[in-house]
């Protein structure tokens, strides 16, 4: 396991290289050139040059790749243009968390509701409820997605007026605070992370126990602890308003992106359950005199949940998109809007900075993916 | 262990009375019409005895058998008749209560067992669900693993094999697994639907002969069903003998293979490779079973049957008794030559 680990890192780190070679070529066969986009046109063309010469630009093209990828293994992604002199990395680390949270929160969301929903939708089939459900997912899943962002927002902040429009947070209130935006957010990443971590291993630790009662008792009882120490960390903290205000408006993009995301996976889930409830040992289960739900879930749904899993990798280019999409719609200041932006700008170093990170992103997650399918599925075993 | 292996839950000396089928119906309902897979079918299994269904493909076996544990297709519904169960009829009652009699009380192992698994768990893990739901005490771990490897080694596998995923398993040892696991929670009765048939010959002639020898020794109850028989005869006390959804022939085993009276087990039998003799191929079976939504009017074997007469393609022969309990469907069994049969004559 550990070596098949490490040679799919292996695999990956080669890969990102080629990437970023591909990257560095591609943005520099952009037209136009930086100096039209930052520089006074009106400054002589010997300041210019010795300007050029500052940022290395008026080397060849091929030491300006060496220079470039040797920065880059160093982990100096260089200076942003649009922002002299902030580097990119700090730019982007001040972005990667909020879209990191963004996806993350709206694709578990996605996954678990759309499976949860496929598979009660194959254990019922026939009828008009599972008709109209599913031709729901289909509408949605084929929606054309920046407008029914835009008719969400209308519908849910402006007409409703449940939720802010757009952003990140609310100015106003921040305007006093004794801790900026960042800190706070990152109290709320590691806060809900940890709270992840607490159920998930309350949940795998509960069924070691060899009785119901004691498996109940760990089950709820890590539950409880969990949400408990979340609630005494955030309730007393000064911190609580200003994260609730975070939370406020980041409630609407990761609705919206999940609920669109979801509907793939509930089709998908559908569609794989109705295969799997074909399958031998289904009858097997039946014939054992097992509860209908326990067939459903422990036996059908299980297997059902192979074919959805590969899916995610397949799928992880459309969530990456409808993700850039998700925040230029809600100005949600992440990586997309810092990417679709840098690259109006032709700010070069912040457009391959946040490209090679969404790139190292979908690469971990694809390794994510290969290491969850093989605990998935015993009938695969890397070499 | 103090307690045998598998114990006998029914409290019946063998030979007395355990499952009771009574003139059961069973059809499933399509676009076209009703099928008739499973038409007034009546036997009775004693405590101890192994009786084999024999009939083409096509023929309703498994219909049948699934109809006991009223796991029949969900297009499928019983219309008549009555399965008792040590006097208790099982037809009426909810699922939710024959839930408790499914695998507690009759476990089956299915025709092409080797899918019978579910690739993503330990077999052993498979066995324990059964364990966990019927057995009348709570075992714990360390029991379900002691008795899981007794039951293993009855059937000839080792006791750390239960660790193994399905797919670590050849087609013999998933074979012998399922017969475990059937019998992992003292069914009364267990139903063996091709068994063998996917397996190649010789793992088939040893786990034949093993589940002989597992019935023989814990006086089990089994049903055998096979397309071949052959094997009916190597492994049944009574069978009997299925056509298109109505049994036409039932009896010792020993007697209808020396004297088969219906038309189509005699057919069935001549053109079946003698196990006792070289093949003679007498009267061929021409033909295929007939399609169960719309059956022949009469005797639904007339079309194919040579000693037809017209009464047979009118009026429908009752099961009746031709004496010492050999019952047989056919108005003319008397013209069905007796001794030349390919079994027969030895
Ligand atoms: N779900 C179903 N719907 C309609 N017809 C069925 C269904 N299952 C089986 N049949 C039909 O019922 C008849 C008996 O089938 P089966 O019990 O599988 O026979 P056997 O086990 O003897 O081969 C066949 O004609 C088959 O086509
Ligand atoms: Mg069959």
């Amino acid at each position: 396991m550990l070596r098949f680990i490490g040679v799919r890192l292996v695999q990956m780190s080669l890969l990102f290289l080629v990437f970023l070679t591909l990257l560095f070529f591609l943005l520099q066969a952009q037209p136009g050139d930086f100096s039209r986009q930052f520089l006074d046109p009106n400054i002589p063309a010997e300041n210019r040059d010795l300007i050029a010469a500052r940022f290395g630009l008026d080397q060849p093209l091929w030491r300006q790749y060496l220079t470039y990828m040797g920065n880059i293994l160093q982990g100096d992604l260089g200076v942003s243009f649009a922002r002299y002199p902030r580097s990119v990395v700090s730019v982007i680390s001040e972005r990667l968390p909020r879209t990191f949270f963004l996806f993350t929160f709206a694709t578990m969301l996605s996954y678990y509701l759309g499976f949860m929903l496929g598979k009660v939708l194959a254990w019922r089939r026939g009828g008009s409820q599972e008709m109209g459900i599913t031709l729901g997912g289909v509408i949605l899943y084929t929606v054309f997605y920046p407008w029914f962002a835009l008719v969400m927002i209308w519908f849910f902040a402006a007409y409703l007026d449940l939720v802010p429009v757009n952003q990140f947070l609310t100015p106003i209130r921040w305007r006093e605070a004794p801790f900026s935006a960042n800190t706070v957010f990152a109290s709320i990443i590691w806060s809900t992370l940890l709270l992840t971590v607490g159920l998930g291993l309350s949940l795998w630790a509960s069924r070691k126990p060899d009785n119901l009662a004691q498996q109940r008792l760990i089950r709820w009882g890590g539950v409880g602890l969990s949400f408990a120490l979340f609630l005494a960390f955030w309730l007393p903290s000064d911190r609580r308003t200003f994260a609730t205000d975070i939370a406020h408006h980041a409630v609407l993009p990761i609705f919206t992106l999940a609920l669109v995301a979801f509907a793939g996976v509930m089709l998908i889930t559908r569609g794989s359950m109705l295969e799997t409830l074909k399958e031998d040992y289904i009858l097997t289960a039946r014939a054992k005199g097992l509860a209908p739900k326990t067939i459903r879930d422990r036996h059908a749904a299980r297997n059902a949940l192979l074919p959805v899993t590969t899916s995610f990798v397949l799928g992880l280019a459309f969530i990456i998109g409808g993700g850039l999409i998700t925040e230029t719609v809600f100005s949600w200041p992440g990586m997309g809007e810092l990417l679709l932006v840098s690259v109006q700008n032709q700010d070069i170093p912040v457009a391959i900075g946040s490209l090679a990170m969404v790139g190292a992103l979908a690469l971990i997650a694809h390794i994510v993916v290969d290491v969850l399918y093989v605990f998935l599925d015993p009938r695969i075993r890397y070499q | 262990m103090t307690t045998p292996l598998v114990e006998d839950t029914s409290g019946l000396k063998s030979g007395q009375t355990l499952l009771e089928v009574d003139n059961l119906i069973m059809r499933y309902k399509t676009k076209q019409g009703y099928v008739s897979a499973v038409e007034d079918v009546s036997f009775v299994l004693h405590k101890g005895e192994a009786l084999g269904l024999v009939g083409e493909s096509g023929c309703g076996k498994t219909s049948i058998a699934l109809s006991l544990l009223r796991l029949q297709a969900d297009n499928g519904e019983i219309m008549g008749g009555s399965i008792k169960l040590g006097g208790k009829d099982l037809v009426p009652i909810s699922e939710e209560e024959m839930r408790t009699h499914r695998w507690n009380d009759i476990s089956m192992v299915f025709q092409g067992a080797m899918n019978s698994w579910n690739p993503v768990y330990r077999v052993g893990d498979q066995i324990k669900e059964a364990l966990d739901l019927h057995w009348p005490t709570r075992l714990s771990r360390a029991e379900v693993r002691e008795r899981i490897g007794e039951l293993f080694a009855l059937v000839g596998l080792p006791a750390d094999a239960q660790d193994r995923y399905p797919h670590e398993f050849s087609g013999g040892m998933r074979q012998r697994a399922v017969i475990a696991m059937a019998l992992s929670c003292n069914p009364q009765v267990i139903i063996a639907d091709e068994p063998t048939t996917a397996l190649d010959v010789i793992v088939q002639d040893q786990i034949l002969k093993e589940l002989k020898r597992i019935q023989d020794d814990l006086d089990m109850s089994i049903i055998y069903i096979s397309h071949d028989i052959a094997v009916i005869a190597e492994v049944t006390d009574r069978m009997a003998v299925m056509y298109a959804g109505k049994m036409v022939e039932f009896g010792d085993t020993a007697d209808i293979f020396s004297a088969p009276r219906h038309p189509y087990a005699w057919l069935l039998l001549s053109s079946t490779p003698s196990i006792v003799g070289p093949r003679r191929q007498l009267a061929p079976l021409e033909g295929e079973p007939p399609n169960l939504l719309d059956p022949p009017t009469g005797c639904r074997f007339n079309p194919r049957c040579p000693f037809a007469t017209d009464q047979c393609r009118v009026e429908e022969p009752p099961l009746a008794d031709i004496g010492g309990g050999h019952m047989v469907a056919c108005w003319n069994y008397e013209d069905v030559p007796v001794g030349i049969t390919a079994g027969g004559v030895a």
